[in-house]
């Protein structure tokens, strides 16, 4: 069986040499819907990439205690009654805590106006916050260090810039060193965080760190409300984690028994619906076009195999009175259509390459949003195309199989 | 006593043509041996090529037993019938019925890759079996590039290349000048000699001359069978 698949292999690829124009017209439709089926997961492998982007961004291992719910899930008013989660609060958790590794307070100052060197750059937000930020996403820096215990703890004229800060305000210069006015306050630039953002938290590289009691010098911390980051650890439950937290702060926050949580425990998970959404939208286009696309190839598979099987009656009639079995037949015809498909498959990958080739790397300079697209296609692609077409092969050449295993021997060979 | 590899008894082939029957065989009982050199004659439509598809497994009788080697055919599914065809059985054709786009060793090859043989030991058969025909040298040579005379010596080494019980060869010289056909008409002599057992069709008298027994039909029925006392052969 497997060395007549082998001969079957040879002999397809004879047959389809000597019809090169036949052939390829006949597996367009595969080759769309191949193309079709690759251009969707090429899009779905971006938008999961930028997805797990947002997650490290974030950082999969932590929960940020807030009044404000990222899944927007909660009526916005409803929220803005809630009283504001304090310093004394983030003290109270950071002290009681056990199970997380880290509790670290943060508090933004958005729409921040930064001057240096004369010009003033807006839209920039600045965060207070602890030294241990250093083992949040926050601290891989691209230069220079994070602030220490000592410049927290006396609330040094120090900053951490994040990525658009440095390359909007220096430009590609040494930042280190330099100083920068915050409201009229100087700050030494110490280090620059790492680019973090994509296409969901471009935002985030516009974040700038200084010590809590720095910023406390500069704007209220009374008036706003904190976000309260916990780092849980990597190998910690965070289902534990959680649980801890919102159990303190219900104490910390005074909650009776019977009384809604007033604060949020926020997490990546949150951005997963927004994705999944995408998602469902790429699938439903994606999967009505391509069962389109399938129909249209198998019909043209299977009606070239029709033509390929009346053309070759005569050799069908030969080589069943030289003794082959139906089986030998319809496997020559299955690993025909296979083949035709597969070669389908092959010319769909190189146009969908060049195609994601090209997208990838020129579109985003005009089209932002669309950041996310991966420049070569994800090797599972390759395997899911192939497997994909080999099995509209064997449907399509499925019933032209049977029909020629199935002709009179005697009548075959009298076939002209 | 010898052994008998065929035997059909009150064999009748009927063809349907619409509302039409046709008669193509009607009663016919033949018994041939191991190593007999058999000649079918008759007019054109009398029921030869019937027969021989018959004979060859190709084709089943409408009614009659057909004993194969001792085995009933009429019993046999399609596999087993492939199998009878591919093991017992050679085909020779008028029109030599090669694969067009397979070269001439390939060809010779087909039936050893049915019998489910080994590659190494295929290729040693098939070019013996070409050698034997005398066409050693023209191994990668696809059927047109090769003369009428060496595309049935292709056949026939195809043919021989299973060892078969039996060779069946329905007009093989038709297509094919005197000459030519005396070449091929040697060929079978050869293998005859060597023990080989076979049947040819031919409305030619001077091919079927070259038989040791003619059995002649007329309107699908045997009109005599009877051992040739003039047979002709080469030296
Ligand atoms: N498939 C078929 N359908 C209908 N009739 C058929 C079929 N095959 C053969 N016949 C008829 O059966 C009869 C015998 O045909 P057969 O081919 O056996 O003749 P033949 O002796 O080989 O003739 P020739 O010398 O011309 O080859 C003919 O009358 C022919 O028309
Ligand atoms: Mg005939």
């Amino acid at each position: 069986m497997l060395y007549e698949i082998k001969e079957s292999i040879i002999l397809s690829f004879d047959a389809l040499r000597s019809n090169k124009l036949r052939a390829f017209l006949a597996s367009l439709g595969v080759v769309i819907g191949i193309s079709i089926v690759i251009m969707m997961g090429w899009l779905l492998g971006g938008l999961d990439k930028a997805m797990q982007d947002t997650f490290s961004v974030i950082g999969t291992d932590m929960l940020y205690v807030d009044k404000w719910d990222w899944t927007g899930g909660d009526k916005w008013d409803r929220l803005r009654n809630r009283k504001n989660v304090t310093m004394s609060q983030a003290e109270q958790l950071k002290e009681l805590h056990g199970s997380a590794e880290y509790v670290i307070p943060n508090i933004n100052q958005w729409a921040t106006t930064i001057e240096f060197g004369g010009e003033t750059y807006a839209g920039m937000t600045a965060v207070g916050t602890t030294a241990e930020n250093v083992h949040t996403p926050v601290g891989n820096l691209l230069l220079g260090r994070f602030f220490n215990d000592f410049e927290e703890e006396y609330g040094s004229n120090v900053i951490v810039i994040g990525y658009l800060v440095y390359a909007t305000i220096f430009q590609g210069k040494d930042p280190i060193g330099k100083t920068i006015k915050l409201n009229g306050r100087p700050l030494r630039v110490i280090g620059v965080v790492q680019k973090r953002g994509t296409m969901f938290f471009d935002f985030i590289d516009r974040q700038m760190f200084l010590p809590l009691k720095k910023y406390a010098g500069i704007w209220s911390i009374d008036k706003r409300s904190m976000s309260i980051g916990i780092k849980a650890g990597l190998n910690k439950d965070l289902d534990e984690v959680r649980n801890e937290t919102i159990g303190l702060m219900r104490i910390i926050r005074n909650l009776k028994p019977n009384e809604p949580n007033d604060f949020s425990v926020n997490e990546t998970k949150a951005f997963e619906k927004s994705i999944a959404d995408i998602r469902f939208q790429v699938y439903t286009v994606g999967i009505g076009m391509t069962l389109l696309a399938f129909i249209v190839g198998i019909i043209g598979i299977m009606n070239i195999m029709f033509v390929t099987v009346t053309e070759r009656t005569k050799e069908i009639g030969i080589r069943k009175s030289l003794g082959a079995k139906k089986r030998s037949i319809w496997i020559q015809f299955l690993v025909e259509s296979s083949i035709l498909c597969l070669l389908g498959a092959f010319l769909s990958l190189v146009i969908c390459s060049i195609i994601a080739y090209l997208a990838a790397t020129y579109l985003p300079t005009y089209f932002p949003e669309i950041g996310f697209l991966l420049p070569v296609l994800p090797t599972e692609l390759f395997i899911i195309a192939a497997i994909v077409s080999v099995l509209v092969g064997l449907l399509a050449g499925l019933i032209p199989a049977i029909r020629a295993s199935n002709l009179d021997p005697v009548e075959a060979l009298r076939f002209d | 006593m010898p052994k008998t590899i065929i035997d059909i008894r009150n064999i009748s082939k009927v063809y349907k043509m619409g509302t039409q029957l046709v008669h193509a065989l009607r009663d016919v009982s033949v018994s041939i041996e191991e190593n007999e050199y058999v000649a079918l004659m008759g007019p054109s439509g009398s029921g030869k090529s019937t027969l021989m598809n018959i004979l060859g497994c190709l084709d089943t009788p409408s009614t009659g037993t057909y004993l194969f080697n001792g085995t009933n055919v009429n019993e046999l599914n399609d596999n087993e019938l492939a199998e009878i065809r591919n093991r017992e059985i050679g085909f020779v054709f008028q029109t030599f019925n090669l694969l067009p786009r397979a070269s001439a060793l390939k060809n010779i090859e087909l039936p050893l890759v049915y019998s489910g043989i080994k590659k190494y030991d295929r290729l040693d058969r098939a070019e013996a079996a070409l050698k034997s025909v005398g066409l050693e040298d023209r191994m990668e040579h696809k059927p047109n590039e090769l003369s009428g005379g060496q595309r049935q010596r292709v056949a026939i080494a195809r043919a021989l290349v299973t060892s078969p019980s039996i060779i069946l060869a329905d007009e093989p010289t038709g297509n094919l000048d005197t000459k030519t056909g005396n070449d091929i008409m040697k060929l079978f002599q050869n293998l005859w000699e060597k023990g080989n057992t076979i049947i040819i069709v031919t409305h030619e008298e001077e091919i079927a001359l070259h038989a040791k027994r003619i059995i002649r039909l007329r309107d699908g029925l045997v009109e005599t069978d009877e051992i040739n006392q003039n047979q002709v052969t080469f030296n």
